[in-house]
């Protein structure tokens, strides 16, 4: 009895392991995950240098393990059981009651780097220049992490990079606004970013120091225009359990229009964009509706006439911002240094505006190589 | 590439037992040297020059030292020159003093010959056989390489003479049973290791975090009790991946731990932890040294320092010689005191107790944060519990019921007690059911990542 049983085992768990294997030989891999928003793993090519350092072997299981048969739905359950067993922690985020929360601010590099680049940048152009440091959801909804967990690490990092700014640079302190007000709906549940509403709050604030008056959220039409919104920390648990989240577009119906958006390439081949476009919904991260993927530079023109030109260096915590900016200014310069990869100086001309608005989130503080190219 | 990784589990392991089968009876034994020389290609090209090298230092020291029994002054000269071999190679990569001479010479960073603890012990022991005359050296190179580097013994061991080894292959009984058998004790292996050791780490690190100032004494507890059973489980799941894994092929290699949790004695624990490297220390350290010792002291001294070298062998640092000094210096004093038998309740919980205080070193890094982690436990910090020490037991009680469940005999007794009962046959039946269940529960839990490459220690 048990040695005929011992037989059906390995019967069934050799069937199981050829299985999988068969699946994933003849199984078509994508090259790109929808459900996780990102490129997977490309077959590794055999070199031996790659082979001697055993990074050759890590390729391979990098590409077997995004192309496993089935990847999505193991990980959403793994998601599960391991909020089951252990804490609600999945793959580095915390699951808290209602909002997933990214636990890797601690790990974020710290050094003066960034602020140092940023300063020279400030020095060598006449424009004025402000900043503000975003936090992402996890400091700001900090107190939700298990009590053993650090809580103001975003505070202490921004405060930090605020200390290592030079004086000339007007900071705008984000932080405790968002924090005052994170009753409200200003921080996505399944994403590091803030919502419209919460650069909306941080604008009111932000256009004062730039020198014009709010415009006041009665003017606003806002649009909910999606209820199914997964974000980035979706995409690396694939937790099912939080309320989706929603895009709101906001429009200012009375106020100035834009006349044209351009967007160029690192080889300056331009591109006409409509911001907020419903149509980019479609796309497999919706928060696009807002500037579509992230370009390098984009050169926007409104009917304010006042002949005012901001400069706005931005990441994607930008996306949702500059909307609101396109009220007050003639013509807005966007540049996104993630995307930019040749010098600052070939694609605008930073002396011919006034001002230069920074608006990024903290965790982009910690790659300084990001902003290497604004001062070539 | 560990055993605990998907590439492992569904494309070497399976192709390597497909290979073997296929392969004529006669080349079975060549066939798993190819494939174990192809797994540690796998882990890089300079692991496998590494281990190919150290195989051929050996096997030619063994062979002189064979050619010169006869005349043991000039057989020392091998041995002496191999075993410095051996521990130079263990120093130079266990210790951190080496890494610029090592990138000096194009070492890639953070190159580990994986399993070096083992295969050092495995070396050295035969290396002692042979000079010593207990056995002769083998002349078959083939089999002496499969010996040092056969892959389901690679990474934790477990260490065995290399006579128990040659037999183990040559009598190796193969076939779907063995196979059903070895994959039984995978499945168990990879589970201690995926769902039990990485979430007890989880918790464990959880503990870590707070300031050793203000950790309550129940948090601080939770944590020693997370780490104990999650070095257990590490450890006595890889050394049962190997285990099953050999199985598969029809090499039965002993096992490495049995239940050492839930002894009623220190003594007893000690026996039944790590039983092989302990085994070997015994042997080749604790018997020759003491032999010319007739002062009873002396001899429980000698006895608590080859403790104190096996705690050292786990961390290559001062804390782990506390570790075993001090599992030495309990199982001494335990034996003098106590004659009586224990009742098995009260002596798991004194043995845990014991185990856990002496375990602490072993987790902490440094002796001062070794005691004042201690400090914390005794209630140093004068708070009994606190709402982090609520949260994580909220957290993780469901683990710590089943960690503490299975690291016990409990399971096995009950389906011993169970003999040829109904329930005894549900189980067989279930079994085949089981087993593929876990292995896909096992799989889910490592889809994101691929592997679990928590290994607590680099043995």
């Amino acid at each position: 009895m048990a040695e005929n049983m011992s037989k059906i085992t390995a019967v069934l768990v050799l069937g199981v392991m050829i299985l999988f294997g068969i699946f994933f030989v003849f199984g078509n891999k994508k090259a790109f995950s929808e459900n996780e928003n990102r490129e997977l793993a490309d077959t590794p090519e055999f070199s031996i240098s790659d082979a001697a350092d055993g990074e050759l072997t890590k390729n391979a299981e990098k590409y077997f393990t995004d192309h496993f048969p089935f990847r999505d739905r193991f990980i959403a359950g793994s998601a599960k059981l391991s909020t089951l067993v252990s804490e609600s922690i999945v793959n580095g985020v915390y699951v808290s009651g209602d909002r997933l929360l990214d636990m890797s601010a601690e790990k974020r590099d710290t050094t003066d780097k960034s602020a140092e680049l940023i300063n020279k940048f400030c020095e060598d152009h006449s424009s004025a220049a402000y900043f503000v440091c975003v936090p992402t959801s996890s400091g700001v909804y900090g107190d939700e992490f298990p009590q053993y967990y650090q809580k103001n690490i975003e505070n202490r990092q921004i405060t930090s990079f605020y200390n290592s700014l030079s004086a000339d640079i007007r900071r705008i302190d984000a932080y405790n606004i968002l924090k005052m007000l994170n009753e409200n709906y200003i921080y996505y549940r399944n994403d590091n970013k803030w919502t419209t509403y919460g650069a909306y709050c941080v604008y009111k604030t932000v256009i004062q120091k730039l020198g014009f008056s709010p415009i006041p959220y009665s003017k606003y039409t806002v649009e909910h225009v999606d209820f199914d919104f997964r974000g980035d920390l979706y995409d690396i648990t694939q937790y099912k359990d939080i309320v989706p989240d929603t895009i709101d577009i906001y429009k200012c119906i009375s106020g100035d229009k834009i006349k044209s958006c351009v967007s160029y390439n690192n080889s300056g081949k331009r591109e006409k964009l409509k911001l907020c476009d419903k149509e980019r919904l479609d796309s497999p991260y919706k928060y696009d509706v807002y500037m579509g993927e992230t370009k390098p530079y984009l050169n926007i023109k409104t009917t304010v006439n006042n002949n005012r030109k901001l400069l706005v260096i931005k990441d994607k915590f930008g996306d949702c911002f500059i909307p609101f900016l396109t009220q007050h200014y003639s013509e807005i310069a966007v540049v996104s240094p993630e995307a930019l990869r040749v010098p600052l100086s070939s694609v605008v001309n930073v002396d011919s505006y006034e001002q230069t608005l920074f608006i990024m989130g903290v965790n982009s503080m910690s790659s300084s190589d990001l902003f290497e190219l604004l001062n070539k | 590439m560990l055993y605990s990784s998907l590439l492992f589990i569904y494309i070497f392991l399976p192709v390597s037992i497909l290979l073997y089968y296929v392969t004529p009876t006669k080349h079975r034994e060549k066939t798993l040297l190819i494939l174990s020389i192809i797994f540690c290609g796998m882990i890089n090209l300079w692991f496998l020059g590494f281990i190919l090298v150290y195989v051929a230092v050996n096997y030619i020291a063994l062979r002189t030292i064979d050619k010169f029994s006869e005349r043991k002054e000039i057989a020392s000269i091998p041995f002496a020159a191999a075993v410095c071999f051996d521990l130079t190679a263990i120093l130079i990569f266990r210790t951190k003093y080496f890494v610029s001479l090592l990138s000096s010479i194009g070492v890639p960073n953070g190159f580990f010959p994986l399993g070096i603890s083992f295969f050092t012990l495995s070396a050295i022991g035969t290396l002692i056989d042979v000079y010593t005359g207990k056995m002769k050296s083998d002349k078959n190179v083939l089999r002496f390489a499969l010996y040092i580097i056969f892959f389901p013994r690679l990474i934790m061991g477990p260490v065995m003479r290399y006579g128990s080894f040659n037999k183990a292959v040559r009598e190796r009984k193969d076939g779907l049973y063995e196979m059903g058998v070895g994959f039984t004790i995978f499945v168990k292996g990879l589970a201690k290791k995926i769902i039990a050791a990485d979430n007890l780490y989880m918790l464990y690190t959880a503990v870590g975090r707070v300031d050793y100032g203000e950790l309550s004494a129940l948090t601080a507890w939770i944590g020693i009790t997370a780490y104990i059973l999650c070095l257990y489980f590490t450890l006595s799941g890889f050394s049962d991946m190997g285990v099953g894994i050999s199985y598969c092929f029809g090499v039965r290699l002993p096992k490495s731990f049995s239940y050492p949790m839930s002894s009623n004695k220190i003594r007893y624990f000690a026996a039944r932890w790590h039983i092989d490297v302990i085994h070997w220390f015994r042997k080749y350290v604790t018997r020759p040294v003491s032999r010319n010792i007739k002062n009873m002291y002396a001899r429980k001294g000698v006895f608590i320092a080859v403790w104190g070298v096996f705690g050292f062998w786990y961390t290559f640092s001062m804390n782990g010689f506390i570790w075993g000094i001090l599992i030495g210096t309990a199982i001494t004093i335990e034996s003098r005191l106590d004659k009586r038998r224990i009742m098995v309740i009260s002596g798991v919980i004194y043995t845990f107790l014991i185990a856990a205080v002496c375990t602490v070193f072993l987790a902490e890094e440094s002796f001062s944060g070794a005691f004042r982690y201690l400090l914390a436990m005794l209630g140093g910090n004068r708070i009994f519990a606190d709402t982090i020490s609520l949260y994580l037991l909220k957290s993780y009680i469901v683990i710590l019921l089943i960690g503490l469940y299975t690291s016990t005999s409990l399971f096995r007794n009950m389906l011993m007690r169970s003999g040829k009962n109904k329930l005894s046959t549900a189980f067989s039946i279930l079994s085949p059911i089981a087993v593929t269940g876990i292995l896909i529960v096992c799989t889910v839990m490592i889809s994101y990542s691929g592997s679990s490459g928590m290994i607590l220690m680099k043995l």
